[in-house]
């Protein structure tokens, strides 16, 4: 990549348009950038990428991009932990904020042409993997089989419900749900994420398909367990990081792993670069 | 390089003519072994030393502040005004020493190379100039933290400085290491040097040299080692239960690049970001918002200063090491574990590090 001479830190405005609620404490904030220009070159981003979020007197964060480029509009989906995000969910449509990016290296969607892709997400790790799995499928040609593996603590947990809804109707891609803890309204599968490989009809094929796997620590470690044991190689285990980070292009230092830095070099790693970092994740 | 000489009694005259052009930043003895740099006047001139200890508080600062605002931004009706700020403030630094030089080479590396370019760096940058002064005495240059002879950044910078200074005894040998640097030569009181100043030169670096100790191969070695990640846990942890968690070394280092960011209020409608020099020592340094933090334990975070200073990948990233060997870090921390003395932790572990590689079968 080439040094690029423009103002690195200054965030670009936007102005937010409405608000979606999620689950508890997660809503989905649509924006657009002031400057139209700014907007069109912002569109050029990858799955996988993410952007810096300003409040302004507050401070900056790291945001994952759950829109695919394919798509028209723009948004985050934030959950609210600490000073920056609850400020952003007090922000009014209409009120304005600041947005950087995008950054990081996204996924090589190219490099999975002609593979089976398999997404396997717990809670709101499907934020980063929706932005891929909308592109995968708008780009359906491209690759083969495509499912997908969402797990939930509870079903008032389940994230995008109308994409899920969409996906499980959807032709060409098959969708498989379960929750750890079901509600009477429940009438699908319970169970950790993990335990969906072993249900019926479903069946992968490890030499040709490439693993996403986003979700909380342990669900991470797990999943991972289970697609070493049906014979999945590291390189085509993928995952994408986060860590708490300052400026997203390499300079402050806070998200290094080992000889990684999470922004630049990240988020998206195979799990065969995560194994070589040199430090735990 | 080109070279002339300077008399002694006209090194004054150079400081007056680059503050015609600069800000001009020296360093002054304080007491004891005290000393700090400051921006020279007409009041303070006279005190300017050239041999002295060099300062704690490392001149990393005109290119990195410990605190440097980046942005104001002004509330205005139904949104923010952005404007960046930059320091494009004409500065010299005269008496730079070579480890201290070569800190900002290391840090030209990383903020102007690599994928990003600093923007905020690049004006402060552009604007510096550079007068690196040769630690020849060993009496008053050097002391017994120093250790660049081992990260090959001294007693005389190579690069990275427009004029370098060396005590010859009688005059000063002035070496030109830019054309910005050499234009000084026209100034009436630079003087053609002969080929027995250069000799002259040659010796006295050679004999200062032997004044420093030698740790040289087992810095080799433990770079070696940390690349490897043939450190034992074990060793990490003696290491990181000496860390007191201050930040010290962090704050003196010339090589030390991280910072935080930011927000403040500087008036009813206005705020500034601003960043902040940070510390990887420090349990908030990857802390994230929720409370989750992937680097816990102290040992860890010590763990992880060395092994971004001494791991082959970023010194070949960086084509430099994070360690200029200023001895800094040794003066500051209390737990006794600046560099040099890791260096030896690892090399008092070495026996152990070879009994695992050497199975029965």
């Amino acid at each position: 990549m080439s040094s690029r001479p423009d103002q690195l830190y200054l965030p670009k405005l936007a102005v937010l348009d409405r608000v979606v609620d999620e689950i508890a404490e997660v809503r989905t904030f649509y924006w657009h950038f002031e400057d139209p220009a700014e907007q069109a070159a912002f569109k050029r981003f990858k799955p996988g990428q993410f952007a810096q979020v300003s409040l302004f007197g507050i401070g900056e964060f790291p945001a994952s991009l759950p829109p695919s480029p394919t798509e028209d509009e723009t948004f985050f989906t934030i959950r609210t932990v600490g000073s920056c995000t609850s400020a952003l969910h007090a922000l009014k449509p209409g009120d304005q904020f600041g947005v950087r990016g995008p950054y990081g290296n996204g996924f090589p969607m190219d490099a999975y042409a002609g593979r089976d892709l398999v997404f396997v997400a717990g809670g709101i790790g499907l934020i980063p993997l929706r932005s891929c799995i909308i592109y995968a499928m708008a780009h359906r040609e491209q690759y083969g089989r495509i499912q997908i593996f969402y797990g939930a603590k509870s079903p008032t947990e389940l994230m995008y419900l109308s994409d899920l809804k969409q996906w499980e109707k959807a032709a060409g891609i098959e969708c498989h749900l379960t929750v750890d803890r079901a509600d009477p309204s429940w009438q699908g599968h319970t169970g950790v994420v993990g335990s969906l490989f072993k249900q019926d009809g479903v069946n992968l094929d490890p030499a040709k398909t490439t693993a996403f796997v986003c979700g909380p620590p342990i669900m991470f470690r797990f999943v991972i367990q289970d697609l070493k044991g049906m014979g999945f190689e590291d390189h085509n285990i993928v995952s994408t990081l986060e860590r708490y980070m300052k400026c997203g292009v390499g300079k402050c230092g806070h998200c290094c792993i080992g000889v990684a830095y999470v922004c630049v070099d990240g988020p998206v790693f195979t799990f065969e670069q995560i194994r070589k970092l040199g430090e735990e994740i | 390089m080109r070279a002339r000489i300077l008399a002694k009694t006209d090194v004054l005259k150079l400081v007056d003519l680059l503050r015609r052009d600069y800000e001009v930043i020296a360093p002054f003895p304080g007491r004891g072994r005290d000393s700090a740099f400051d921006v020279v006047t007409d009041e303070n001139r006279h005190n300017i030393a050239i041999h002295l200890p060099n300062p704690y508080y490392p001149p990393k600062r005109y290119v990195l502040p410990h605190l440097e605002q980046l942005m104001r931004i002004k509330k205005t009706d139904g949104g923010y005004q952005l404007t960046p700020s930059y320091d494009e403030t004409p500065r010299a630094i005269f008496g730079i020493r070579s480890c201290d030089v070569a800190g900002i080479v290391h840090q030209d590396r990383f903020y102007l190379g690599r994928d990003y370019r600093d923007d905020h760096y690049e004006h402060r940058r552009r604007n510096l100039f550079l007068v690196n002064v040769v630690c020849s005495d060993p009496e008053r240059d050097i002391d017994e933290n120093c250790f660049c002879v081992c990260t090959d950044t001294g007693p005389a910078a190579r690069e990275g400085f427009d004029l370098q200074l060396m005590d010859l005894g009688d005059v000063f040998l002035v070496a030109a290491g830019t054309d910005r640097g050499e234009a000084l030569f026209e100034a009436p009181f630079f003087v053609k040097g002969t080929a027995e100043h250069i000799a002259r030169r040659r010796a006295i670096l050679s004999e200062v040299r032997k004044r420093f100790k030698t740790m040289t191969s087992w810095f080799a070695a433990t770079v070696r080692y940390v690349s490897q990640g043939k450190i034992l846990d074990k060793t990490w942890q003696e290491i990181g239960s000496r860390c007191l968690e201050c930040g010290g070394c962090t704050y003196v280092c010339p090589a030390c690049t991280c910072f935080t960011v930011s927000d403040r209020r500087i008036g009813p409608d206005e705020f500034e970001r601003v960043r902040l020099w940070d510390a990887c020592a420090l349990s908030g340094f990857t802390r994230m918002a929720g409370g989750h933090n992937p680097r816990h334990a102290v040992h860890d975070r010590r763990n992880r200063r060395f092994f971004r200073k001494l791991a082959h990948y970023f010194i070949q990233r960086e084509l430099s090491m994070a360690c200029v060997g200023c001895g800094r870090c040794v003066a500051v921390c209390h737990g006794d574990i600046g560099m040099p003395s890791v260096v030896e932790m690892i090399r008092r572990a070495t026996v152990e590090i070879e009994a695992t590689d050497v199975e029965p079968t």
